[in-house]
């Protein structure tokens, strides 16, 4: 894959924004250090806790990852139902429209009556988080199919399944993979208001969060909000690495022109 | 003439799309017989109806009355049987398949049926068709005509007996339609298929055809049968001479008489 290497005019604005915000931080945080720690601060509690925050950001991440899975692959499954059975389109679509715009943290303290204070709230919730996007994505991947490569392959009498697996499978990649993007940080959102809702577990960046701001340490909490935005940029910087692996071969290879 | 010699025979076509006042009547009674290897196009004004002829005969779209037969048998046993070779308007490749892959797409599904023995291989298709230098390129890595030389070896790599081609080079320059035209009867002309050719261009028409059925807009059906007695292998010079030229003049006029 041919790539520029980035220019100077791509990386230098947003490196004088980040220097600026960073300076104005700090001089905000010289004369209110109980609204805003200063960075340093900040960073040496990253730098003297470092397995704290590792290991409750690795039970924040696995929420994440595990609900986005479940949630995803949820979605995948009943887009195709939906797709080849339109009554159920019909019947569950505007369910999953109210769900979509159900405030879900209004929902978080029901979920931890049903499903107890374990990992299995924070699961669910970060799944229903990402099932509408993901849902809604899918659908139109599996519909937007060249209709002439439909109508040659109804020419050579294609079942269903191999119309499915040759043709509307690949064309729904790009979708999927858009949603993919959008759905792996949400899933982060998910785990973080489930930590928040249900802390019984003691674990979790949302439960450090929450803990740190009784106690008024405000350094511990912008160190977690810190290590919540690495995981949340890692996660999308890994969907759109695994999008230029598989979607490379829609795009041309090096050295190729248009005719 | 025996009737298995009709490799496709339309019988009191009628079809009409939409819905009340939007109905739209398309085909109005059609009855043609397209004889065993021979290459037929049709051409008329737009909407005289001879993409839905041809879609008919695909099996795309359904009559409201009458029939579509091939060899005998119904266009939903000609598909399931994989006897129809399709090339549509657009290239239609699949832009995750290198040239070569899409070639072998007919190849790869419906597998019941076994593939011809006399199938040729893909690879040779291709480079007769002067892509045996593009064999692992993307779609989008080629030109038009390009493009379209692919759809065309994807149509034959399966041997199908019958060719059905809608419009396939509208989309091209000039220039390029005129080599596309040689290289398709060049390799149609190895291979004995009937074809039904639907298109706009007269020069296409009468390059490519032993007979040209042209349709009307105002009938919605055929308005004149022309055969095209040019001797072949046709090659370029022959859309030089006075026969070829008359019957280009020939052709226009009736369509100008068909046109709305």
């Amino acid at each position: 894959m041919s790539r520029k290497p980035l220019r100077i005019g791509a990386w230098l604005p947003p490196a004088i924004a980040l220097a600026v915000f960073v300076l104005l931080w700090q001089l905000y945080a010289d004369h209110h250090p109980y609204v805003a720690p200063k960075l340093s601060k900040v960073l040496s509690e990253l730098d003297s806790h470092p397995r704290l925050f590792a290991r409750n950001a690795w039970t924040t991440l696995e929420e994440a990852l595990v609900g986005a899975g479940a949630g995803m692959g949820v979605a995948f499954a009943l887009a195709l139902v939906m797709f080849y059975v339109r009554v159920i389109e019909r019947a569950l679509l505007p369910l999953a429209v109210v769900l979509n715009v159900t405030p879900l943290v209004a929902i978080a303290p029901a979920l931890v009556v049903a499903f107890g204070f374990g990992m299995t709230p924070k699961y669910v919730i970060a799944s229903l988080l990402v099932f509408f996007p993901f849902l809604v994505n899918a659908l139109a991947g599996l519909r937007d199919v060249d209709p002439e490569a439909l109508d040659l392959v109804a020419t050579l009498h294609a079942s269903r399944a191999e119309v499915l697996w040759r043709l509307r499978l690949p064309s729904s990649l790009p979708y999927l993979f858009a949603a993919g993007r959008i759905c792996m940080p949400l899933s982060l959102v998910g785990a973080v208001v489930a930590e928040f809702v249900a802390a019984g577990e003691a674990k979790g960046l949302g439960t450090l969060v929450v803990t740190a701001a009784s106690l008024g340490d405000l350094g511990t909490v912008y160190a977690a909000v810190v290590v919540l935005a690495v995981l949340g940029v890692a996660m999308f910087g890994a969907v759109v690495a695994l999008q230029r692996l598989v979607l490379g071969r829609y795009r041309p290879s090096v050295g190729a022109r248009r005719g | 003439m025996t009737p298995t010699d009709d490799a496709i025979v339309f019988r009191g076509l009628h079809k009409t799309f939409g819905r009340g006042n939007e109905r739209v009547k398309v085909l109005d009674g059609v009855d043609l017989s397209v004889q065993r290897g021979q290459f037929v196009t049709v051409i008329g004004p737009s909407g005289c109806g001879k993409t839905t002829l041809l879609r008919l005969a695909a099996g795309l779209v359904e009559p409201d009355a009458g029939s579509v037969s091939l060899f005998g048998a119904s266009v939903a046993d000609a598909t399931a049987e994989k006897r129809i070779g399709f090339v549509p308007q657009a290239p239609a490749l699949l832009p995750w398949r290198t040239v070569l892959d899409n070639v072998l797409l007919p190849l790869q599904v419906n597998r019941k049926v076994p593939s011809s023995k006399a199938a040729p291989d893909a690879v040779e298709l291709l480079t007769a068709l002067g892509l045996g230098d593009a064999l692992q390129r993307r779609p989008r890595e080629l030109s038009g005509g390009m493009q379209q030389r692919v759809a065309i070896a994807r149509a034959f790599v399966f041997d199908p007996p019958v060719l059905l081609m809608d419009e396939p080079f509208a989309a091209v320059d000039e220039l390029t339609r005129e080599s596309l035209r040689h290289s398709l009867l060049t390799i149609w002309q190895a291979s004995g298929k009937t074809v039904l050719f639907v298109t706009h261009s007269v020069t296409e028409a009468v390059a490519l055809s032993d007979v040209v059925v042209v349709m009307s807009a105002n009938t919605h059906g055929i308005q004149r049968v022309i055969p095209i007695d040019l001797p072949r292998p046709r090659d370029d010079l022959v859309e030089t001479t006075p026969e070829f030229l008359a019957l280009e003049r020939e052709l226009r006029l009736e369509l100008r008489k068909g046109s709305k």
